[in-house]
């Protein structure tokens, strides 16, 4: 990396971001190998997180590390070695001032961390890595908390300090992100180098590719299979329940979903998505209205609705029933421990049986690694999500209920499990799903509806992003959208 | 094979730790540490007798110890195994001297097992319900309960439950056929609490039940989507907790002291957690770990009664050597419980 570059480094779940970053910032030493900060040769050599710091290379974490009951001077003064002896408030605050001011970052000097916004947190912990003398930063997915806006605030942000000449090393999933602000992207790959290409001149498609190793095909959609002259095979009428916050209190929903068909909920997250998916995975009890599969009424509750043939995956691990500390294999066998069927046949948890079906589901699915005894919360986000989705679409369920089930998901995982959806639709399956990426919603859903505020708004198909976008901020009235 | 040597390694520090502190402190306290610790060896193990009052000592140790580790392997933090325990005595000594007949036959000490396992399960289900219904955290709710428990004995056998003479605040002796039948002075409860073991490790690792209340355990959140009611199974690891507990204090009352009284539990339902802990939660090797903690007690005994130390001087040696083990136990607890960071989290 040349000092004033923006250098993007991109990979699979598991490819070896996460390693080479911790080997960066000195929290691993690696075994073989050299690594120079500024010419000056580190590795071999004591390498260590206060090495790392005395070099230079500094790391932006995805989650804030500053004290959120203090302000942003003190912030930088603590733990600071250079931090003065006395704290003195008005000097130390025209210093940050001062320093913010000439990178470009302001951030405000009185308020407490606390009370600051997602994105001016993260130009606080930017500016406490400059100021401790950081020339590499190392910004680990810097835009995955950030909204829309604060991401197209960050932007400039970065672009000035790479023309200050500080490098920055920029971790992130997003293809489209990566090509705006990058000059050169490396590509990992199992643990190894793949390619560096400048990002400028690639393409979404040559990223893909070398990520996976493969080409990723347009997501092929077949033409709708309309089933018609038959009940909707998931309807919910009219239905109300409470929501965790006021925004999100389920106002009368009415859907119809019929066999091979997606329906997309679009919106906002805590428009009531989370409800939704609490009622439909039956831990949350409307208090009005009813959810009717095939055209037959269905109890609340999650076993009279998986009895029914609802499935429900998450993006959410434990919303997904996702049990950490769980084998795969336990796992797989989880949903079933109290319908009495083949894996706890006669009262007794049937191991073999459950191992078995866990190799069956892996070889399946490609869940990697292929053990059926691995606890689940040490895989990759990508394959406990096949765990998830391997479970649920073994029941031979005809609905499936996905809220935002790719979320964290890297490009290839979360191509898999678009891919499953489609199958299922294919196949003359139902699905609702919930996300709120709304370039998700449109490139699967064969009809989309806006949920603003706990209610449905029908959306016509084609429209575009940015109007949509619209909608769902309330910007647009529901008279026009409709 | 690495695992299980490290797995070994921190009981032998534990155990060379506590000795070398023990010495420390009884030669602060002018005693001679070496004829003190033999005491205390001989007395645990060193005779056929030593033996006897060991198994004695950690046969309500592994009772409520498998109550313990049963409650917390289902993510439920049960403090009350000491109030199961007496409410499990209460309820043996009332069926034993109020309903059974006196001159019943050796049947009689089915009866009176049933009833402390029921009292017990009845006391642990009734913290569960405060859980399940009210939210009441089992934390506050179990500890207070053994409050109860221990004032409702104090209670009957200055009332209700009242030897017929009067003169003693204690029960009336059992009759003959309730008491545990036993060989040399090893009564039924020691094989009893080793096949309870067993049927505990089976019940969690083997059926159905076990595998919806360790799911619950480890994930409730998770668990309730899977369709499984942590409410219902927190009651139910209570009560089965609570059960067992009980099932102590009848075994403890049928085959030790013949009559119920104030203090009858010297305090297993608490180093019952330590059992538990050291055991790490596995039904199996709570056998091992009550037999540790019997042979202790027993020991400290000797060494009080050898050795000329005073008791004060013995329990703080105890209690060091409980310190350290549960100490180094839960370094590995934590360790083992330590989550690897998916790709995804890091």
């Amino acid at each position: 990396m040349a000092p004033g570059e923006i250098h993007a480094l991109l990979g699979e779940n598991g490819a070896g971001k996460s390693t080479l970053m911790n080997v960066l910032i000195g929290l691993v030493r690696p075994d073989t190998g050299s690594l120079c900060v500024a010419g000056a040769e580190v590795v071999p050599g004591p390498w260590s997180p206060r090495a790392a710091l005395r070099s230079g290379v500094a790391m932006v974490h995805q989650h804030s590390t500053l004290v959120p009951a203090m302000s942003v001077p003190e912030n930088l003064c603590f733990g600071a070695a250079t931090a003065p002896v006395w704290f003195r408030p008005a000097r130390e605050r025209e210093r940050v001032e001062r320093l913010a001011g000439s990178f470009g970052l302001d951030v405000p000097v009185d308020a407490r961390v606390e009370d600051l916004s997602v994105g001016q947190r993260q130009r606080a912990e930017i500016l406490r890595a400059l100021d401790r003398g950081a020339r590499v930063l190392v910004l680990d997915e810097p835009t995955a908390a950030l909204t829309a806006a604060e991401t197209r605030a960050l932007f400039p942000a970065l672009a000035r300090l790479r023309d200050r000449g500080v490098a920055l090393l920029f971790i992130s999933h997003k293809l489209d992100e990566i090509r705006e602000i990058a000059d050169r992207v490396t590509v990992l790959r199992r643990g190894r180098v793949e390619a560096t290409v400048s990002a400028r001149e690639t393409s979404a498609t040559e990223l893909g590719r070398l990520m996976l190793g493969h080409e990723i095909p347009p997501l092929a959609r077949a033409a709708r299979v309309a089933i018609e002259g038959r009940p909707p095979a998931l309807a919910l009428r009219d239905l109300e329940a409470p929501g965790s916050r006021e925004a999100g209190r389920l106002r009368g929903l009415r859907l119809e979903i019929f066999a091979g068909e997606i329906v997309g909920v679009a919106g906002i997250d805590g428009n009531g998505q989370r409800e939704l998916e609490e009622v439909l995975a039956g831990v949350r009890e409307p208090v009005a209205g009813e959810i009717e599969v095939d055209g037959r009424r269905v109890r609340p509750g999650v076993r009279s609705l998986r009895a029914a043939g609802v499935a429900h995956v998450s993006g959410e691990r434990e919303r997904g029933g996702l049990v950490p500390g769980m084998s795969v294999a336990e796992n797989l066998a989880v949903k079933s421990s109290y319908d009495g069927g083949r894996l706890f046949a006669r009262g007794l948890y049937r191991r073999p049986a459950a191992r078995e079906n866990a190799i069956e589901a892996i070889r399946r699915f490609g869940i990697d690694p292929p053990d059926p005894d691995r606890d689940v919360a040490t895989l990759s986000g990508g394959n406990a999500q096949k765990v998830a989705v391997a479970r649920e679409l073994a029941s031979g369920a005809r609905v499936l209920v996905a809220v935002n089930p790719t979320r964290g998901l890297d490009v290839g995982s979360a191509r898999f499990v678009h891919e499953q959806i489609l199958a299922l639709r294919d196949a003359g399956g139902a699905v609702l799903l919930v996300s709120t990426e709304l370039d998700e919603v449109l490139a699967l859903a064969d009809r989309v509806v806006a949920m603003v505020r706990g209610r449905f708004f029908d959306v016509a198909r084609d429209t575009d992003t940015a109007r949509l976008g619209a909608i769902l901020l309330g910007e647009t009235s529901v008279g026009d959208a409709a | 094979m690495k695992e299980r040597l490290r797995v070994l390694a921190s009981p032998i520090a534990a155990a060379l730790a506590s000795i070398g502190i023990a010495v420390g402190v009884l030669l602060a306290l002018g005693h001679a540490p070496l004829g003190a610790l033999e005491a205390l060896v001989r007395g645990a193990g060193g005779s056929p007798a030593a033996w006897t009052g060991t198994l004695q000592k950690s046969t309500p140790l592994l009772l409520t110890g498998l109550a313990v580790a049963l409650s917390f392997r289902c993510g439920v933090w049960n403090i009350g195994a000491e109030g199961q325990l007496y409410a499990g005595a209460l309820a043996a000594t009332f069926v034993a001297t109020r309903w059974l007949p006196a001159d019943g036959g050796a049947w009689l000490v089915a009866p009176v097992l049933v009833a402390g396992a029921l009292g017990g399960a009845g006391f642990g289900a009734l913290a569960g319900w405060l859980r399940a219904a009210r939210g009441v955290s089992e934390v506050i709710s179990t500890i207070l309960l053994n409050f109860v428990a221990i004032q409702l004995v104090a209670y009957a056998i200055q009332g209700p439950l009242q030897e017929a003479p009067r003169a003693y605040p204690q029960s009336d002796p059992l009759p003959h056929g309730a008491m545990l039948p036993a060989l040399d002075r090893l009564h039924l409860g020691v094989p009893l609490a080793l096949i309870a073991a067993l049927v505990v490790a089976f019940l969690i690792d083997r059926t159905a039940v076990g595998f919806r209340l360790r799911a619950v355990g480890h994930a409730p959140e998770a668990a309730r989507f899977a369709g499984l009611s942590p409410e219902r199974l927190g009651t139910l690891a209570l009560a089965l907790a609570g059960g067992l507990a009980g099932l102590a204090g009848a075994v403890e009352l049928a085959g030790m002291t013949g009559r119920l009284y104030e203090g009858l539990s010297p305090g297993p339902g608490y180093t019952a957690i330590a059992v538990a802990l050291l055991a790490r939660l596995a039904p199996l090797a709570v056998i091992p770990s009550a037999l540790f903690f019997g042979a202790l007690a027993n020991g400290a005994l000797a060494m009080q009664r050898e050795a000329a130390i005073p008791s004060v001087a013995t329990q703080v040696v105890q209690g060091i050597v409980i310190l350290l083990s549960v100490g180094f136990a839960l370094g590995r607890l934590s360790l083992a419980r330590e989550r690897v960071p998916s790709e995804g989290e890091a």
